[in-house]
């Protein structure tokens, strides 16, 4: 699914929406360069967990634990190089319970799963101060059925 | 009394660093091995090759650290490791060595909280500081304001909410093209410079409140230095200039209004972006004019070292508040 994103508290209620449909076990991939508003997406879907605490860039400590129900990993690869997820432990935190959602997985390459909602957030005309186009794929059918799910509760009037 | 000696180990980022201080006070030894060639080819702090250095190098840190001083490791009282925040598998290395070494020694250990080490970066060189102070954060990963009430009695008043005050500096550096670290490039970019010249915004939130958000200003520079690329007047040093002032203005003003408000008899900064010069400046100007003194770390203290490591140790030392050897790393900030 495509949107357009016209400011922040569109992405907020974007990640409202996309809190109301997680089970609690799910991958979030968030791509888009500095500035695009990953972590601000983040946020909303941490609103949207009923989690009122701070939700920082993680891009100091390349992960932040948010102690919501379920919990929360939250991820940024901005600062590694490809080979170097496995030193982060990665893999005791997917699909053990409780959502992931990675910053930067592009960077991580082959070493991430497949399967996970993938969110692209893009700059319009390479310029800031436009809206936003967010591109919402699913690999995998858990994912898919997700985003038939997100698709029939869209009230973003595009 | 009888001298207390610590060994402080600090290994949370790219930093190894040993040190021995006498009392919280006297510096005998204050070593850091540099990893900074290494990674201004990445550009940025590559986490898997500052662990793998760590363990290449940390033995050898804290044994010159005992050859600088003269002292057999029989001679400390107590060994003290930075514990949080920071990467974790960094840490882990740190601590790892301490506990090893403190159980060969039997010696206490003494977890440290980075930041509260930073802080007492100010006291190495300031034992005179008066309380309650307040007490700027500002490093790639944190931005936080302090209010200190007695020694080693911390109460977080603000923080950021999106992107440190460091981490502002090093993504707009990227942007601009100026290298790595950020905040020395942005820095002597902005020499060149004037702020002014171009507009960016002061990022305050709530007025009342000690809170910070540098996000807004990142990606108001960057959507700026677009429009430059794409052909609007305008050179990298007067956004460099201008962009070092916003920031630099808003953790100014923040802090100028806490001592206000908590009567503060001294500000201190510390961590990295302490060492800015605009930042050192404005807040002596700034401070002078409510009638407060600031201190700052001398540069060498600015950065990750041991000797705030073993200095804050004291604090614990003297009240008996050791750790157990089962204590773990954590990377975020579990709590002060």
């Amino acid at each position: 699914m495509e949107l357009l994103i016209y400011n922040e508290e569109e992405m907020n209620r974007l990640g409202i929406l996309i809190a109301k449909h997680l089970k609690g076990d799910e991958i979030i991939y968030l791509s888009g360069e500095l500035g695009a508003g990953k972590t601000t997406l983040v946020r909303g879907i941490m609103r949207g967990l009923n989690y009122q605490d701070k939700v920082t860039s993680p891009t100091f400590t390349l992960m932040n634990l948010y102690s919501s129900h379920p919990p929360v990993f939250h991820f940024d690869f901005y600062r590694l190089g490809p080979g170097e997820i496995e030193e982060l432990g990665l893999q005791d935190y997917l699909g053990r319970g409780g959502i992931s959602m990675i910053e930067w997985p592009e960077i991580a390459g082959e070493e991430l799963p497949r399967e996970a909602l993938q969110i692209k957030i893009e700059l319009m005309a390479d310029d800031y101060d436009r809206e936003r186009r967010v591109i919402i794929t699913g690999q995998g059918e858990k994912y898919c059925r997700l985003i038939e799910e997100l698709m029939s509760d869209a009230h973003f009037g595009n | 009394m009888r001298d207390v000696t610590i060994l402080g180990i600090e290994s949370s980022c790219d930093e190894t660093a040993a040190a021995i201080v006498r009392n919280g006070q006297q510096v005998l030894s204050n070593l850091i091995y540099s990893q900074i060639d290494i990674h201004r080819q990445f550009g940025g702090v590559v986490p898997e090759v500052a662990s793998r250095k760590h363990v290449e190098t940390i033995a050898l840190v804290v044994d010159q650290a005992f050859k600088e001083a003269a002292l057999n490791y029989s001679d400390i009282d107590a060994v003290a490791v930075t514990n949080r925040p920071g990467l974790i598998g960094a840490l882990l290395v740190g601590l790892s060595f301490a506990k090893a070494f403190a159980y060969a020694l039997g010696k206490p250990l003494i977890a440290v909280n980075h930041l509260q080490g930073h802080i007492y970066s100010n006291f190495l060189e300031h034992p005179e500081i008066e309380f309650p102070a307040v007490c700027l954060v500002v490093s790639g990963g944190h931005t936080s304001l302090l209010l200190m009430t007695s020694p080693g009695d911390y109460e977080e008043i603000g923080s950021t909410r999106d992107d440190a005050a460091g981490e502002a500096f090093d993504k707009v550096a990227r942007f601009l093209g100026l290298g790595y670290p950020g905040g020395p490039a942005v820095q002597k970019a902005a020499e060149k410079g004037q702020a002014g010249v171009i507009t960016l915004p002061r990022v305050f939130l709530d007025r009342n409140d000690y809170e910070f958000s540098f996000s807004g200003l990142k990606t108001a520079a960057m959507n700026q230095w677009r429009k430059i690329e794409q052909g609007q007047p305008g050179t990298v040093y007067d956004m460099a200039a201008e962009f070092q002032a916003a920031l630099v203005e808003v953790l100014v003003e923040k802090t100028i209004s806490a001592a206000n408000q908590y009567s503060a008899r001294n500000i201190l900064i510390a961590g990295g972006v302490a060492a800015n010069q605009e930042l050192r400046n404005l807040m002596k100007k700034r401070g002078k004019e409510i009638g407060v003194s600031v201190y700052y770390p001398s540069l060498q203290l600015c950065t990750d070292n041991a000797a705030m490591i073993a200095g804050n140790a004291y604090y614990s030392y003297q009240k008996g508040d050791f750790s157990p050897l089962d204590i773990n790393a954590h990377a975020s900030l579990m709590s002060w």
